[in-house]
């Protein structure tokens, strides 16, 4: 079998609990606000990127693109 | 008369210090106004139609001033007990101060279950929210506009009716009645200004949590305002009415005491919802 490397998001110590919706969310926004600054395909921001594609439910993602889309998305970006 | 050992002589005393109450059909009236303006309220909040048509705000209605007018017929025999009756010892008033103070104290259980939700929602607020308090979007109120200015009224009516009690324990009545007609002048005016904040605020109670908690503690704390303007109100009038003694004045003392536990209630509210929460 080849050696396929799996890892995920590390685990953050302001996130101890069971429950990582907070850090899911976080890497959502740190992301796009790190494409905000630094332009859509900076690599620097596909580390943030592959954090929260782990992290969050894919019906979370489509979500949060459709608000940012309409100008609604919660978040500080 | 009161000088022979005979049976009618006999009836003129009681040989212990309590109140034992005649019969009164108040606290039954009272329980079932309290019936029919819950289980009024109840079918409004949740649109059953009713009996009277309409919204079922009337019915709503017919129950509050029902229990309204139970509230005062129930005081005013109170009043008439302990004022004109002499039915008030000295260990019946100490009955009644522990009463007070015991409702006093169920209050602010009410009220930690308030500031309870308001720091459930408040304190790690959800993605929804945009993990941040005041929300995202909430365009909060400056706490040191009107808000100050309410503090500043309550702290001020807290002096002047401490003024008013101890103008009526010198026997001064001037001083007691301008005291207490200034801690209304006080309590109204603060109404006055929450009033003016409810109608200019940025956010209504459907805005989310924090419109639910903002207005749930700062409306049921403005209920208590009234009802504790109300309760110095009357005992204002008493005063005119030479209803109160330099050394027995419970009503007015019962009054003070709810008014403090209101001013306090608001110096929370002011430090939580209004400072911390902006």
């Amino acid at each position: 079998m080849a050696d396929v490397e799996l890892k995920t998001a590390p685990a953050d110590f302001r996130f101890p609990t069971t429950n990582q919706t907070r850090h899911c969310f976080t890497r959502y926004v740190e992301f796009h606000k790190c494409v905000n600054a630094k332009g859509e395909e900076s690599d620097d921001c596909m580390k943030f990127a592959k954090y929260y594609r782990s992290l969050c439910p894919g019906e979370w993602v489509e979500k949060w693109n459709e608000q940012r889309e309409n100008g609604t998305f919660p978040g500080p970006l | 008369m009161n000088t022979k050992n005979t049976t009618l002589s006999r009836t003129q005393f009681q040989f212990q210090p309590f109140h034992l109450v005649t019969p009164s059909p108040w606290p039954l009236l009272t329980s079932f106004a309290l019936l029919i303006l819950t289980s009024a309220a109840v079918m409004y909040f949740n649109g059953y139609a009713n009996p009277l048509g309409g919204s079922g705000a009337l019915l709503v209605g017919i129950g509050l001033a029902t229990t309204v007018a139970a509230m005062a017929l129930w005081f005013r025999d109170v009043v008439a007990e302990g004022t004109f009756l002499g039915d008030h010892t000295i260990l019946v008033q100490k009955g009644i101060t522990m009463g007070v103070a015991l409702f006093i104290i169920s209050e602010v259980f009410f009220f930690i279950s308030v500031f309870w939700a308001f720091f459930h929602s408040s304190l790690s607020p959800t993605v929804e929210l945009g993990a941040q308090w005041p929300p995202v979007g909430i365009a909060t109120i400056n706490p040191f506009e009107l808000p100050l200015l309410n503090t500043i009224l309550l702290l001020s009516s807290g002096a002047t009716v401490t003024y008013a009690h101890h103008s009526v324990i010198e026997g001064n009545r001037r001083g007691a009645i301008l005291g207490t007609l200034m801690t209304l002048v006080f309590a109204i005016l603060f109404t006055i200004c929450q009033g003016i904040e409810y109608v200019n605020a940025g956010f209504t109670i459907a805005d989310g949590v924090f419109g639910s908690t903002f207005f749930f503690s700062t409306g049921f704390h403005g209920i208590h305002v009234i009802i504790g303007t109300a309760f110095i109100a009357v005992a204002f009038f008493r005063m005119l009415s030479y209803h109160l003694t330099d050394h027995h004045h419970l009503g007015f003392e019962a009054s003070i005491l709810y008014w403090h536990f209101v001013d306090v209630v608001w110096l929370f509210l002011f430090i939580t919802v209004y400072w911390w929460g902006s």
